[in-house]
């Protein structure tokens, strides 16, 4: 095992309150909701665990009888769906990561329903098709409002940011080189300087 | 579809000064693989490809005068296999993109890139016998890239994957399996957002000229014009695929290169999108290599 202190980016001088804060930081940084639908989802899983034996292992040497209950998080994200027997065929290809099998299912499916749209959604987005991947899901979501897997999917989507931010900088391409920056991002279109 | 990855403004001194060994390490790899003629190539995004292949260790720094530099010098990484590779990969991906010049162009204004890619000629052939497979996968992903432009594709995503899994190839002869998934997906992504960004700078051009142009089919700007609804729209596609590298970029150690890789993807390419978007790229960039001569 790699020196925990490194593996949590600490000195082996820092003081509790610190090693948590750093812990905390790396956990955001590699929750599950930043790799939702992210062909490196397993990385991100792995690097997960080895912070958080880290963080138990430095508990564990400081003598804090605490462990870390922490940030486990990731679970393997089931595609289980109420449809008919192809479309959970394709869940099943999604699930083992053949893009190309579960595209080829969609192909041959003429009922384009909710279910559809949101399994192509998945299909596209790891692919990296951005931008149909985002209609898809808009789509699935339109037909059947009530479903809160494919509105989980749309909101992690277009939320997938929290963890990776490093400190209060602009992040967004509309947003960047703009001081006036959260409330821009959120609620309106940023005309350049005439901003703030 | 060059020239749109950059160091970002507000880069420390000592990061600029180590992206700058890496710039003269791949001008003076060029020059020592492909010859002299070969190096004026050389551009930002191809050394931000040179530091994705080179390992966690800037490897030996040397100091010589060049062309550029016949006064005072300038600091250079001396040659490595990573710096060998993207050298290669360089050649290839610089003389297509001057083939496409030349189909793009008639014969008189397609002189200019006859001419420079008759002088890159032997390199490339040099080049595609090093790296066959990458010359091979470049060779089809510019042919889909063509078709899709004649059947006028309307899918932005589409269009892109040919450039974003050409660039994506790069990574092919990386050996380490986890580095090679991570700078995959990084290039990838990388590949669509230049693509993207290439697209939307071109806008006006194109809808002046009647060419080719997906951001314009997408979102249904006739003129070339945004609206603030499909602006904001398109923004987000480059966002995620910003977020997409950064999420890729967070699992591998980068080493010495962290902090200009991490300026760059978390700043200098929304910076960049942005200022696309809004019009004032090309203005600014010219502006600023004029500055840059002057000192």
């Amino acid at each position: 095992m790699n020196d925990p202190y490194q593996t949590l980016g600490i000195s082996e001088s820092a003081t509790d309150e610190e090693i948590k804060q750093a812990y905390r930081k790396l956990a955001k940084k590699y929750h599950p909701d930043n790799y939702h639908d992210n062909p490196l989802a397993d990385l991100a899983q792995e690097k997960m665990k080895e912070i958080n034996a880290a963080y138990e292992e430095v508990q564990r040497r400081r003598g804090s009888g605490r462990t870390a209950s922490g940030y486990g998080g990731y679970q393997d994200q089931q595609y289980r769906g109420t449809g008919s027997s192809v479309l959970q065929q394709v869940r099943a290809a999604i699930q083992v990561g053949d893009i190309s099998r579960a595209d080829a299912l969609l192909a041959n499916i003429s009922d384009h329903n909710a279910e559809w749209n949101f399994l192509k959604g998945a299909v596209c987005l790891r692919r990296g098709w951005m931008d149909e991947a985002a209609r898809y899901y808009q789509t699935a979501c339109q037909m059947d409002p009530g479903n809160m897997e494919y509105r989980r999917a749309l909101d992690m989507m277009e939320g997938r940011r929290g963890g990776f931010q490093t400190g209060g900088e602009p992040f967004g391409t509309m947003c960047a080189g703009n001081p006036c920056l959260p409330l821009c991002c959120a609620y309106m279109f940023c005309p350049g300087f005439f901003c703030c | 579809m060059f020239g749109y990855v950059l160091p970002p403004q507000d880069l420390p001194e000592e990061e600029l000064n180590r992206f700058r060994r890496a710039y003269c390490g791949l001008c003076h790899t060029l020059g020592r693989r492909y010859g002299t003629a070969a190096r004026f190539i050389l551009n930002y995004d191809f050394t931000y490809l040179a530091i994705l292949l080179s390992e966690r260790e800037e490897s030996v720094c040397r100091k010589s005068r060049c062309m550029a530099h016949p006064v005072h010098g300038r600091e250079y990484l001396e040659d490595s296999a990573a710096l060998d590779l993207a050298a290669d990969e360089s050649v290839i991906l610089a003389y297509w993109q001057l083939r496409d010049g030349v189909a793009d162009h008639d014969w008189l204004h397609g002189l200019k890139y006859r001419g420079l890619s008759g002088v890159l000629e032997p390199a490339y052939r040099k080049a595609s016998t090093a790296r066959p497979g990458f010359t091979e996968s470049t060779r089809r992903q510019l042919a889909r890239l063509a078709e899709l432009e004649q059947a006028q594709c309307a899918s932005i995503d589409r269009a892109a994957d040919a450039f974003a899994v050409l660039l994506q190839e790069a990574a092919s002869e990386v050996r380490d399996p986890v580095r090679r998934r991570v700078l995959a997906q990084m290039l990838y992504h990388l590949g669509r957002w230049v693509y993207l960004v290439d697209a939307a700078d071109d806008l006006k051009k194109d809808a002046a000229s009647g060419n080719y142009n997906p951001v314009a089919l997408r979102f249904g700007l006739a003129d070339g014009q945004w609206t603030e609804n499909t602006r904001q729209e398109f923004a987000r596609t480059l966002d995620q695929s910003i977020w997409m590298m950064i999420s890729a970029f967070e699992l591998w150690d980068f080493g010495v290169w962290t902090p200009v890789l991490q300026r760059t993807l978390y700043a200098g390419l929304f910076q960049v999108g942005r200022a696309v978007l809004e019009g004032r790229f090309r203005k600014r960039s010219r502006k600023k290599k004029t500055q840059e001569r002057d000192t």
